[in-house]
């Protein structure tokens, strides 16, 4: 795991809590709710608006999810999600939950590829593939604050094991419930479940001992 | 490892799996929060935070694809002067422009301008409104494929519609709003040739009653300029 914060012995700085209350007010907006029946079908009929709408719904919490999955690789995978998912529009049929399954099992799978990828092909170095991976430290400056408390906290999810750090990404992130992430994941609800539980309590712990306090 | 007892599995696991849960819903625990579990909401609250307007950045990419694959129906043969239904009653020159300004969509010029098709003024005007590519003087003209076949129904625009079509063409051109293909456009850029040469098709169109020459691209203000979700800055600075 990249040194960093969260580590022991390494502070998380104080504003990452405030920035945490301050970017908690508004939440990633995942649920277009009682619309997404007509927004999706408007989408099918050819409408650019409505896929735009959908496109600003999905991107962002799939841009998180892959940059934990594939770090340095996030912006690539994400486009090559919403080309397979264009392809597909028209055939697609459910409500909402359903939508974002779909997007994150197709992301997964082309992370996945990307890994493969990676495996055939020379190592690059620690320096390029890590950025993702590290809170965000050199380039802060290039980052909104708020931003930054957002990649840290990734930063810290990514350090989990990866089972309990994907299953907490779909189901925070990606809005996925528990059955919905169990197929995806291809694993139990069971032991989703118990994932993500546990990954949340060590995340807690690791919290408490950098002395993060309110 | 430092002791957490509210964690513990000893006391009341079941409290602590019900706040878990809840959490992971993205809920408020139905027992109220336990303070030790404060920072993991903040922080699973942060991981939830509005979009950064660089998580924003792709759009216009993705809504280029969107174009080519969903804003084109697949082309159906069938006879050309075939008239689709709802505009038959009212194929004077002058109802057709009303019901093409009706109807209107901008499929076909939205298409053209992400493929970087469009004559370099209406390149740079999509390119400021919604993020077509810049006009790139060096850039091979792919004209849309598929807006140029056979296409059914729709005003014909060889014929004394292509006025109300080029007038209809030139509104939403200066209102700059892409929404949907209209049957319309496609026989537009059809007898233009393309849709790269709509615009000099509709400039050589003659209006069918004055004797005063009319262009067909009527300048107008921009659309606004969408504008990525504003980040602004916290309350409180570190």
């Amino acid at each position: 795991m990249p040194a960093g914060w969260g580590t022991p012995g390494v502070p998380v700085p104080r504003w990452l809590n405030r920035c945490g209350r301050v970017a908690g007010l508004p939440i990633l907006g995942h649920v277009i709710g009682d619309e997404f029946e007509t927004v999706l079908a408007a989408a099918q009929g050819g409408s650019g608006e409505a896929f735009s709408r959908l496109w600003r719904d999905g991107n962002p919490a799939l841009l998180r999810y892959l940059r934990v999955m594939v770090p340095g690789a996030a912006e690539d995978v994400a486009a090559e999600t919403w080309v397979q998912v264009v392809r597909g529009l028209t055939a697609f049929r459910g409500d909402e939950q359903a939508w974002r399954g779909w997007l994150f099992t197709t992301a997964r799978r082309r992370a996945f590829d990307e890994r493969r990828r990676r495996m055939r092909r020379p190592v690059t170095s620690l320096a390029e593939v890590a950025p993702d991976r590290l809170p965000v430290c050199q380039d802060a400056a290039d980052v909104a604050i708020e931003h930054l408390a957002t990649r840290s906290v990734m930063a810290l999810v990514a350090g989990l094991p990866a089972m309990q750090a994907e299953v907490i990404l779909l189901r925070v992130v990606a809005g996925l419930d528990n059955e919905t992430v169990a197929r995806l994941t291809g694993r139990s609800p069971g032991a989703v479940r118990v994932a993500a539980h546990r990954g949340l309590r060590r995340l807690a712990q690791i919290l408490a001992e950098t002395g993060v306090t309110l | 490892m430092p002791n957490f007892p509210w964690l513990s599995s000893q006391d009341a696991p079941e409290t602590g799996d019900a706040s878990l849960a809840a959490l992971l819903a993205g809920a408020e625990p139905a027992e109220g929060l336990a303070p030790g579990l404060q920072p993991l909401a903040d922080a699973l609250a942060t991981l939830t935070a509005r979009p950064a307007s660089d998580e924003l950045a792709g759009e216009a990419a993705a809504l280029a694809e969107f174009q080519n694959r969903v804003g084109v129906p697949v082309p159906v043969s069938r006879s050309r002067h075939r008239r689709h239904p709802l505009l038959t009653p009212l194929l004077s020159v002058r109802a057709a422009a009303v019901a093409a300004v009706a109807a209107l969509s901008l499929g076909g010029f939205a298409t053209a301008a992400f493929a970087g098709a469009l004559p370099a003024p209406a390149q740079q005007f999509a390119h400021h409104t919604f993020g077509a590519p810049a006009d790139d003087g060096g850039q091979p003209t792919g004209t849309h494929p598929s807006s140029a076949t056979t296409t059914p129904g729709g005003p014909d625009a060889t014929g004394p519609a292509a006025f109300g079509l080029c007038t209809a063409w030139a509104h939403a051109k200066a209102h700059g709003t892409p929404s949907q293909q209209a049957v319309a456009f496609r026989n537009l850029a059809a007898a233009a040739g393309g849709a790269s040469n709509v615009a000099a098709y509709c400039a050589a169109v003659p209006h069918p009653r004055a004797s005063s020459s009319h262009t067909a691209h009527p300048t107008g203000p921009p659309a606004s300029h969408p504008t990525p979700h504003a980040t602004g800055k916290p309350s409180s600075h570190p």
